[in-house]
């Protein structure tokens, strides 16, 4: 076979490339000082802010890896004989209260235990609240316009035919978000279950899809591709500071709003430093940094003040709490019945 | 004729190089595939002490998973299909429309992008296309109220994805196929039909089936396509068993689900198998012919079958041009300004995930070359106790979706005493384990068109099966080699599905980073990153290209050829 005298140089190239990568990395490995692992719900845009906070408040490094509540709870559980990290940091409580049955936390009750309302703690310390998230409505502007309509101001607004294949909100199978939308129709018919799901069947006609994450439909009801959809405040305010024409609206009924906590795995191997971040993150020394890094949760330490513009835009909304007892009982049957009558609604 | 390849080997018991090779494998395959599995059957089987698979075979009588499932092989049967009917036109436009390099060039580079991407980015790109306002279907077609999801859109994105791998396994294929042969029947008085029925498609055949397993594969355990596009109204299994473990926290649903995935996987696998084996096909005699010009295709065909893949190129061209677009702006669909932020933040925030990500491709890309090699050459000419078992469990993980894999490697090595979790070697395992199966095909499609004769000539002159593999085989299969090893760098720099569960504070991965990016509603950074993927793999696929084009003559092989030979 014949042989060309190019040979070595692309080999060299490679060779190169390889060695330069291994080079690059190996300061990774070289790592001092204290540091506490976490994995993050939080996204990391809000997450990363914070844990520099606490470096620059206590010298403790956090090490932090970001999945969404079901991956991360997941992982939790799968790592539960030899944990890698030591705080699941944010995430809708109703993925701690998952996870209690599975045994994987240490109580822990921080210094601002007694100062937090009922809602905004386990009773046993299992997890506490650090912030709460309430739910809105959010629509795209130029197709209100288009449609001629306002945004919506009740929950009988998104049965309009106007709305048709326009809505999107997240599924209850992967989404605390879907699971507090839920509970909060419940709610708004008085837990009377054959009337909220005879509302949920109809309002499915106008919804294009449910998304994976709670947050899921805010770029398309940004851009567009959606009219209108159910969210998180947080995630809501964030498309509107993105630069997307949205409005926040809220129904007249009342909607749910859901704590945002923080957990101490068992058999952590950083268990002292763990406790420190999760006293830091339930008192006021991080919940005050919300605000200056634009982070629109609010506050669940009654000490903090909302911040002003976040107060604005809640001002005269009817917000309720979803009861822990309540949805923690039916959570699984109800989920169960909005799969089987509202997802896959036959017609 | 019809004779297996393996049937005139020589046995194990002669041959210690073949029997420490055999058993190396096994212990490998033992340690990062079965055990695994094994662990997380455990898990799905057992409840405490007890043994009770009751509750997890229940999720099985669910009507919606029952549709789920019919849904996933309607899906794969598809993108199968059209997905090798693409893959054929374009291999046959290569290797027998008689273009020029410049036009291959084009078509290569083209049909490189989708196999060289990040998940979620052609999903993307269709949203932003065909939605209620897309691109296309609103401001162009000024169509109103359409619904991008569903079977069509997955269907169609799933094809544009994964067509190319058909594509790079049916080229060599048709170019091995030695145009003489062709010659000679045409000038036996057959015509150009005839000839390309009852010679060239015939000769293709274990290609087309091979192609086929690919796709269908490939489709069965896609599940970022389908969490995208599926929509509600067509729930497919791989994204149901994703659902069930990350949504409703049951991991023993989930596994269950998967596991369902395995009998179609495996049917088509062993159908396959024997529908190919039976057909014996050697072109590759060692005489080399005189070459001859490439006379099947008639002229006026030419122009209509390039027309078609530069049709089909220009939808994959558009659909880049929108993600690099994505990048360079500061909200796409909000706010069209020029900027190069995107950039920044990936090299500056996303510096250690684009790190980690390149030393864990650098080390899996030579040892799944390797191994698939190995592999390959072992099935295909070795006879030996356990070959097809080994054939079987060799696929496993990679027709398993890619989140079992990742939940099964993470319960598996996450206690001592093989406590792997956390670290790059675990998910360089995963790399080798789950996307070496491409090479394996490839060496053991590249072999049955090489005869035997050749080997047992090197064994009959006394040669040790080592050094007839070193200097007759290797050789040979060079171009498998590198096919293999091009596709566990390209998954390595690619893939999520498994590798989500695997990550860890110490090692991130660039494209777990897009779908967090993507959750976050970062457009920008998101296709930033993935525009720096195609442009990382395309430059080592390059180089790759290079390197395969010093060691073989100089026309034989192009940029895209390398990934096929």
């Amino acid at each position: 076979m014949p042989m060309s005298r190019r040979r070595p140089a692309p080999l060299a190239a490679v060779a190169l490339v390889l060695a330069g990568a291994l080079a690059w990395a190996a300061p990774v490995l070289a790592q001092t000082g204290q540091t506490v692992n976490a994995y993050s719900i939080w996204p990391e845009n809000w997450a990363r802010p914070m844990f520099e906070e606490f470096e620059k408040a206590t010298g403790i490094k956090v090490n932090f890896v970001r999945f969404s509540s079901g991956e991360a709870l997941a992982r939790v559980i799968a790592e539960k004989n030899n944990p890698r990290v030591d705080v699941l940091f944010g995430g809708p409580v109703e993925t701690h209260a998952a996870g209690i049955k599975e045994g994987i936390f240490e109580p822990y009750k921080p210094s601002s235990f007694a100062k937090l309302p009922a809602r905004f703690r386990h009773a046993d310390g299992q997890w506490v609240a650090i912030a709460d998230d309430p739910l809105v409505f959010m629509s795209n502007n130029k197709f209100l316009k288009e449609a001629n309509l306002k945004p919506p101001a009740s929950w009988e607004d998104l049965l309009n035919p106007a709305y048709k294949n326009m809505l999107q909100m997240a599924d209850a199978r992967t989404s605390g978000t879907a699971v507090t939308r839920i509970f909060s129709i419940l709610e708004v018919y008085g837990r009377d279950e054959t009337r909220a799901f005879d509302y949920m069947k109809k309002k499915r006609r106008n919804v294009q899809v449910y998304t994976k994450s709670g947050g899921g439909g805010t770029l398309p009801v940004g851009l567009g591709q959606a009219g209108a959809g159910i969210f998180f405040i947080v995630d809501a305010l964030d498309t509107k500071a993105k630069g997307y024409d949205v409005s926040i609206s809220f129904p007249k009924e009342g909607i749910g709003t859901a704590a945002e906590a923080i957990a101490l795995l068992k058999g952590a191997k950083n268990g002292e430093l763990g406790k420190k971040l999760i006293d830091w993150a339930s008192s006021p020394a991080m919940q005050t940094l919300y605000a200056k890094h634009k982070i629109n949760f609010v506050p669940a330490h009654p000490d903090v003040a909302v911040e002003p513009s976040l107060a604005e835009v809640l001002k005269g909304a009817k917000i309720f709490p979803i009861d822990d007892a309540y949805a923690g009982a039916n959570r699984k049957r109800i989920v169960d019945r909005w799969i089987n009558e509202v997802l896959n609604l036959k017609e | 004729m019809a004779r297996p390849a393996g049937a005139r080997a020589s046995g194990a018991s002669r041959d210690p190089a073949l029997w420490v090779t055999v058993a190396v494998l096994w212990a490998l395959l033992a340690l990062f595939v079965l055990y695994p599995l094994l662990c997380l059957l455990a898990r799905v089987a057992m409840d405490g002490e007890r043994l009770s698979p009751g509750a997890a075979l229940a999720v099985l009588g669910d009507p919606n998973q029952l549709r789920a499932l019919g849904n996933s092989l309607l899906l794969a049967a598809l993108v199968g299909v059209a997905g090798t009917a693409l893959g054929f036109l374009f291999a046959l436009t290569a290797s027998r429309a008689g273009f020029g390099r410049g036009w291959l060039a084009v078509l290569d580079a083209v049909t490189l992008l989708p196999l060289i991407s990040p998940p979620f980015t052609t999903a993307i790109a269709m949203i932003f296309s065909f939605g209620p306002r897309g691109l296309i279907t609103y401001h162009v077609l000024g169509l109103k109220g359409v619904t991008v999801y569903g079977l069509a859109s997955t269907f169609f994105s799933e094809t544009v994805t994964y067509f190319p791998i058909a594509y790079l396994t049916l080229r060599p294929v048709l170019a091995a196929i030695d145009a003489n042969v062709e010659d000679m029947a045409l000038s036996l008085g057959a015509s150009r039909f005839q000839v390309f029925r009852s010679v060239t498609l015939p000769l293709a055949i274990p290609g087309l089936a091979n192609a086929f397993l690919l796709l269908f594969a490939a489709s069965l355990a896609d599940f970022a396509t389908p969490l995208i596009l599926a929509g509600n109204s067509f729930p497919v299994l791989p994204t149901q068993a994703y659902l069930q473990i990350t949504g409703l926290f049951d991991l023993r649903g989930g596994a269950v689900l998967s596991f369902a995935l395995l009998v179609p996987a495996f049917a088509v696998f062993l159908l396959q198998r024997y529908w190919v084996s039976r057909r014996y096909y050697v072109t590759v005699t060692g005489k080399a012919g005189a070459r001859t010009a490439v006379k099947t295709v008639a002229p006026w065909l030419r122009p209509v079958l390039l027309a078609l893949c530069l049709a089909v190129a220009a939808v994959i061209a558009y659909f880049y041009a929108l993600l690099f677009y994505a990048s360079v702006v500061v909200a796409l669909g909000a706010n069209h300004a020029w900027t190069w932020r995107h950039y920044h933040v990936i090299f500056t925030e996303g510096a250690k995930a684009i790190r980690d990500t390149l030393v864990i491709a650098g080390l899996s890309m030579p040892l799944g070359g390797l191994y698939g090699v190995v592999v390959g050459y072992l099935i295909a000419r070795k006879r030996f106790m356990g070959r097809q078992a080994m054939e079987i469990v060799s696929m496993l993980n990679y027709a398993l979706p890619g989140t079992i894999v990742g939940i099964a490697y993470l319960i598996a090595f996450n206690d001592p005493p093989l406590a792997l979790t956390g670290g790059a070697l675990l998910i360089v395992a995963c790399y080798v384990f789950r996307y070496s199966p491409t090479g394996i095909r490839a060496t053991v499609a590249q072999l049955q068109q090489i005869d035997p004769a050749l080997e047992e000539a090197s064994l009959g002159l006394g040669a040790s099966t080592a050094m007839t593999f070193r200097r007759v085989t290797l050789p040979l299969i060079t171009p498998a080699f590198f096919a293999g090893l091009g596709v566990v760098f390209i998954r390595s720099m690619t893939a999520i599905s498994a590798t989500i569960f695997l990550v860890s504070i110490n090692w991130t991965l660039i494209t777990v980073r897009i779908l967090e990016n993507m959750t976050e509603l970062s457009l920008g950074p998101a296709a930033a990153f993935s525009v720096l993927v195609v442009a990382i793999v395309y430059v080592v696929i390059a180089a790759i290209g290079r390197l395969l084009r010093a060691l073989r003559a100089p026309d034989a092989v192009s940029l895209g050829g390398i990934l096929g030979g």
